[in-house]
């Protein structure tokens, strides 16, 4: 047989001349990771449903614009929630099981003010005008909320405000020393220039608003409880006896009202914290009396704490019985208090202690033990009442015969009574009355249950429009499932604060700005719980080469042909936004 | 983790390393640290495999497979034939296992770097010769299991201190590396660049199979290797000057130990031992870089 | 021009003329002139070249096979011990079809330590894919290696020039040392077909499965038979420039010649001498030298032995549980010729013992008388030994 020479070839050699990429290991396969971004805690427990871990990230890129837009696509209220907020958002922060909490409050409230200071002007997407025109009533944050929801999904909308102002408990409730009156002025604005009508001074009877509702396709009712529940105790309705949120309302009016000498204060909410705060601030003195224990205060944590720095005292379980006014001074007789068990709500359950009653002088007594709403009219349908009454988590939808459906929201709806509440109230009822007109009342349940963050109950704008958080799995992430070897301690920023002496004199912001570099290096602390930050660590290890991303770095996918389903991506992403699933799961 | 110079890639997809195999993850980083000017010699490792059978190759540089022992001694060749050919730019980089590098290539080593070798050499350390079945090594840590100390026999001896041994030639450069810790790899391999004579790289590759551990943990454990200061990262310049280069949380070597099927057959008293040796190893570490524990 | 020169000498002046550019070795006695003087030469800037000191032998062919697959030509020198360390490495240089050239200087292997002249060491090595060439003289070392040079580039597989420890290493004689232009006519400069290049990336020797490695086996095996095919061609040219030349074998009186003596190295010097008094007492006796080892000149055997009545081999080797080594090749080369003559086979001279004319001269009588071998082996020169009890 005829054999070539040597010499008459190429020399056939151990020498390689292609690629191993010819070898699809991904054959080798019987797990297979793919990118699934879920909900992070904060998010959810948000009542508006920001989406929070996105927001810190933006805020770490240095994308403030982008991220206030973030927010307002699920609040229109940044300047004032990043100000009043009780953040539940922190108390369900994975970050606090690895040092502390990260300060979105601070975060939020940074965000609403670069964007005023800059004046920007946020690009959010309206949807198709629908031609049909909702009237609200009451310019609080439920009104102000249901109106920036509204006008986003395409209608026409006409607040109407009885005050000489917007802003209900926003600018006649809340001291400034809390929310100044220029933070909320811009808030509105903002709500305006979108195309929202605010008509002030304009009050509404019981009689206009059967007239109202023939005349438009939908109405909201967020007048919330200006009415105050006075005490039923002897002398309470005489001289030396005022409602708290009265003088609140006095103040912000401009009243240069004094209150010298001693006040007492009967009550354990906001209210009664933001009374006995400005009377010190008016250059009295506050003592705030309330029958429960302190730790069963409806008033936010740091309200007490601030108030008991400013020199309010504070006396638990003593509850009035009768006020005796004569001489310039009220004389407030206390009866002692004691736990017995627990009330239904899981606050103690106070009876009279075997002490005898115990007597306060004062100059004047403020009330502040709760509100109601200021007309019967006001108060949502009870099951039974004619009509079919649909009860959302945050609202009440009343369809009758009488005319346009009636959307109850606000303090009137809700259980807990708070700005964010409010807040989300109103992104509730523009939804639901968006699914009523465009899929009818049956179908509300359903679709509001498809846009929840996390399960529930704070509701998504940008999911109900289907944005890409709409692909989000709603399993919320635990700190469990975060790989903390990518994060250092590092401790969580300290807002600046006037000095005590400082806040005494004046109604002057008590809580100062941060810097952005300041807000980077916090937001940067955030873990970004469930969502792909472009850390790249999926890419750098894995051994396959098989996670590859487009030129500018947005997008990642995974090369399937190659990935043999190691898992190295799933655990080395920092904050489960992957997920590992069997080969051959659809 | 952002890195420059990260996005070119001189590794291919579709080579047979095992799923996880942190012997692929430090060749990949080492190849986007040194780039295409360069000529790897390849001893016979897990790489001689992973590198492709003819006519594939998953590397995108030139390589010379050569015997088990030679790593040294062939980069001495290669380096001497390109500076006679007036490339004096081509990094020549010898990459062997533990094996190649502590035991049977031991020799052929210290000869080149006595010889103040132009070269990078680097040993990716999965400590036993994993590619011939997972028997010991030099490399082999005090408590692990192999298929040549199996059962009660497992390894009683100390993990052989190769950086040590090479300090002791007073090699211009000299550091350790480990997976889990990619920018401190790429900086410490694009400074050996840089340097003229003989360096040496010491990287910690984890491997799943060899430990019996799950393929996702290879870089957890790699990092928990530097936090229990089972692997300290530093570096030795000249054989004199020590930095090390992280202070690690410090955690207790039984949290390493115990995820690992390797190291299941020990007691609490092996592991009482086991941290002693880590300690005292640590604190001498300290010393030889003037710091104190 | 013709200088005095020590066998050692005439290596290293050959090397320098084949302008290598990589030298790498390790001493061991008697190689340790040819070394010291290219290390010099390196030194000097005699030569332009890099001299790598490795740490060991093993380690010298490792730096060589990376010189060599970087494009440059080499040389490296050695024997006994050092090219038994080597083996490994061996194989390595042919499967990966590098043209190394190295000066072995047969030397006996040990125990005991002995450092004088015997073949079994380069001997040993047969199987590795390395082309043999053993010389005679200092004039056939030099020129050797430069052959040595152009034969294993055209064909790509290492050679290694075989000399006499002590009896070439280190005896003087005169020796025509070509001018640099001559040698350059004659020996181009290296071309390699693959080598390490960043800018066209492969990679050499991977792993190679059974379903090619039987077909690069087999392009070696080809290499080799090209080697002999173009050994005369070659070996013109190198006479055309610098007017000597070999062969693959020398026959010596064999075309009357009833006995012929196979014999290789220096022993063929002293058989020359040998056959000469033989002759004169009218005996019909020749000598066929081989130089060509590996590849083994089948054919050029065949023809010049058949024409024998006898053939005596002589062997300063021997492979035990076997035979000498050269009488296996040329028994094994004779088998299939029909009517072959038988082959004697002698053993002499291992360890460096010296193989005189005398011996030469028994043997060939006592082959004359003897119809066949009475043994496959004959050790001649044994002496009375003391036994241990």
């Amino acid at each position: 047989m005829e054999t070539p020479t040597a010499l008459q070839n190429i020399l056939y050699m151990p020498r390689t001349s292609t690629t191993t990429e010819s070898n699809k290991t991904g054959s080798w396969r019987f797990l297979r990771p793919r990118y699934e971004e879920k909900t992070s805690p904060c998010s959810a427990a948000c009542p508006a449903g920001e989406d929070i871990a996105r927001i810190e990230m933006l805020i770490t890129q240095g994308a403030f614009k982008e991220a206030w837009e973030t927010i307002l696509m699920e609040n229109p209220l940044p300047g004032v929630c990043g100000r009043v907020c009780y953040h539940p958002c922190e108390g369900r922060c994975n970050r606090r099981e690895f040092d502390a909490a990260v300060a979105i409050h601070t975060l939020e409230r940074f965000l609403a003010d670069a964007a005023a200071r800059n004046e920007t002007k946020p690009a959010l997407p309206r949807q198709p005008a629908t031609g049909r025109q909702i009237a609200i009533i009451g310019s609080g944050p439920a009104g102000l909320s249901a109106a920036w929801f509204f006008n986003i999904l395409g209608y026409e909308t006409e607040i109407f405000e009885a005050m000489p102002a917007a802003g209900g408990m926003l600018r006649w409730g809340i001291p400034a020393y809390r929310l100044p009156e220029a933070v909320l002025n811009a808030e509105i604005a903002r709500i305006e220039a979108q195309g929202v009508r605010i008509r002030t001074g304009e009050a509404v009877s019981a009689a206009r608003f059967e007239e109202m509702r023939k005349s438009y396709d939908a109405l909201f009712l967020g007048c919330g409880y200006w009415r105050d529940r006075p005490l039923d105790i002897p002398g309470a309705a005489g001289p030396g006896v005022e409602d708290g949120l009265s003088f609140l309302r006095e103040i912000r009016g401009g009243v240069k009202r004094d209150v010298p000498g001693l006040s007492a204060v009967i009550g354990g909410g906001n209210t009664a914290i933001d009374v006995a705060r400005s009377i010190i601030r008016r250059g009295g003195r506050a003592i705030i009396v309330y029958r429960r224990r302190r730790e069963d205060m409806p008033a936010f944590t740091e309200e007490v704490q601030s108030a008991r720095e400013e020199g309010v005292e504070l006396r638990e379980l003593l509850a009035p019985v009768r006020i005796d006014a004569g001489g310039g001074d009220c004389v407030l007789t206390l009866q002692p208090m004691a736990i017995a068990g627990q009330d239904r709500d899981g606050r103690g359950k106070i009876v009279p202690a075997a002490e005898a009653p115990v007597t306060i002088t004062v100059q004047r007594i403020f009330t502040a033990t709760g509100a109601g709403a200021a007309a019967p009219w006001h108060n949502p349908p009870v099951p039974g009442a004619p009509g079919a009454i649909c009860s959302l988590s945050h609202c009440v939808l009343l369809q009758d015969d009488r005319g346009a459906p009636v959307v109850y929201g606000g303090d009137l709806a809700t259980g807990d009574k708070n700005v964010t509440q409010a807040i989300a109230s109103g992104k509730q009822a523009a939804l639901a009355l968006d699914v009523f007109f465009r899929h009818g009342a049956g179908s509300m349940r359903e679709r509001l249950a498809s846009c929840l963050v996390g399960g529930g109950p704070s509701l998504s704008l940008e999911i109900y429009l289907g944005g890409p958080r709409r692909e989000r799995n709603a399993h919320i992430v635990t700190y469990e499932e975060i790989n903390a070897d990518y994060f250092q301690y590092e401790p969580r920023v300290v807002q600046p604060r006037l000095l005590i002496e400082e806040r005494h004199s004046s109604f002057d912001e008590i809580e100062l700005k941060i810097s952005a570099h300041t807000a980077m290096r916090e937001a940067g602390r955030c873990f970004n719980c469930g969502i792909c930050n472009g850390c790249d660590n999926c890419y750098l290890f894995c051994p396959d080469v098989s996670i590859l991303r487009s030129r500018d770095m947005s997008d990642r996918h995974i090369d399937y042909e190659y990935c043999k389903g190691c898992g190295l991506c799933v655990v080395e992403c920092p904050r489960n936004a992957m997920t590992l699933d069997e080969e051959g799961t659809p | 983790m952002q890195l420059e110079a990260m996005d070119r890639e001189l590794m291919c997809s579709g080579h047979v390393g095992c799923p996880g195999c942190g012997a692929t993850i430090a060749m990949r980083f080492m190849l986007k640290a040194l780039g295409e000017k360069t000529v790897m010699v390849l001893p016979a490792c897990c790489w001689s495999v992973i590198a492709g059978p003819f006519p594939q190759s998953s590397l995108k540089i030139p390589v010379i497979h050569t015997a088990f022992e030679t790593g040294g001694a062939t980069a001495s060749g290669v380096r001497a034939a390109l500076d006679m050919r007036g490339d004096e730019e081509t990094t020549v980089v010898t990459w062997a296992g533990d094996g190649g590098t502590f035991d049977i290539g031991f020799q052929a080593l210290s000869g080149a770097v006595e010889r103040n070798e132009n070269f990078i050499y680097i040993c990716y350390d999965n400590e036993a010769y994993m590619n011939t079945g997972i028997q010991r090594s030099s490399s082999t840590p005090y408590g692990a299991w192999t298929t040549t100390t199996s059962g009660s026999d497992w390894k009683k001896l100390r993990k052989k201190n190769i950086v040590e041994a090479l300090v002791a030639h007073r090699i211009p450069y000299a550091a350790t590396a480990n997976i889990a810790y990619p920018e401190d790899l790429v900086r410490k391999v694009k400074k050996a660049k840089e340097v003229k004579g003989s360096r040496f790289l010491h990287i910690y590759a984890s491997c799943p199979t060899g430990w019996r551990i799950p393929s996702e943990m290879s870089i957890k454990i790699a990092r928990m290797a530097v936090q229990t200061n089972i692997f300290p990262l530093y570096e030795v310049e000249n054989g004199v000057n020590y930095t090390i280069n992280v202070k690690p949380r410090e955690y207790l070597v039984r949290e390493y130990f115990k995820l690992q099927g390797r190291f299941r057959h020990l007691s609490e008293e092996d592991l009482d031992q086991i941290q002693a040796m880590v300690n005292e190893d640590w604190e001498l570490l300290l010393r030889k870089a003037g710091e104190h524990a | 021009m013709k200088k005095v020169l020590e066998g050692s000498q005439a290596v290293a002046e050959a090397v320098r003329l084949a302008k290598v550019q990589v030298i790498s070795a390790y001493p061991i006695t008697p190689q340790t002139h040819i070394v010291e003087i290219l290390s010099d030469y390196v030194t000097s800037g005699r030569m332009n070249a890099k001299y790598l000191r490795v740490e060991s032998e093993h380690s010298c062919m490792a730096a060589l096979i990376g010189a060599q697959s970087t494009g440059v030509r080499t040389f490296t020198a050695t024997c006994s011990q050092g090219l038994a360390l080597m083996h490994e490495l061996l194989h390595w240089a042919s499967g990966a079809r590098l043209p190394i050239v190295m000066g072995e200087v047969n030397r006996a292997l040990a125990p005991g330590w002995n450092i004088w002249s015997d073949q079994t060491d380069s001997l040993a090595q047969r199987d590795t894919g390395w082309m043999q060439l053993y010389c005679e003289d200092s004039q056939e070392v030099l020129d050797t290696t430069i052959l040595a040079y152009r034969l294993a580039e055209r064909v790509n597989l290492p050679a290694m020039v075989v000399l006499d420890a002590f009896f070439l290493s280190h005896t003087y004689e005169p020796v025509d040392v070509p001018e640099q232009e001559e040698v350059d006519r004659f020996l181009p400069p290296y071309n390699p077909v693959f080598i390490l290049d960043p800018k066209h990336p492969y990679s050499l020797s991977p792993l190679v499965t059974p379903n090619a490695y039987l077909e690069m086996r087999h392009d070696i095996a080809l290499a080799m038979e090209d080697a002999l095919a173009i050994f005369d061609e070659v070996e013109g040219e190198f006479a055309r420039i610098l007017g000597r030349r070999y062969g693959v074998v020398e026959e010596v009186n064999c075309d009357d010649a009833d006995i012929i003596f196979v014999t290789s190295g220096t022993v063929t010097s002293t058989a020359r001498l040998a056959l000469e008094e033989l002759r004169s007492r009218g005996e019909k006796v020749g000598a066929l030298k081989i130089k060509l080892f590996r590849p083994f000149p089948v054919e050029a055997v065949r023809r010049a032995l058949s024409k024998a009545w006898k053939v005596i081999v002589v062997d300063r080797n021997f492979s035990f549980g076997a035979s000498g080594i050269f009488a296996q090749e040329v028994r094994a080369a004779l088998c299939n010729a029909p009517g072959h003559p038988p082959v004697f086979g002698y053993i002499a001279g291992l360890g460096g013992r010296d193989i005189t004319m005398q011996m030469l001269s028994d043997i060939y009588f006592e082959v004359k008388r003897s119809e066949a071998p009475r043994r496959e082996s004959v050790w001649v020169g044994l002496q009375e030994v003391k036994r241990a009890t």
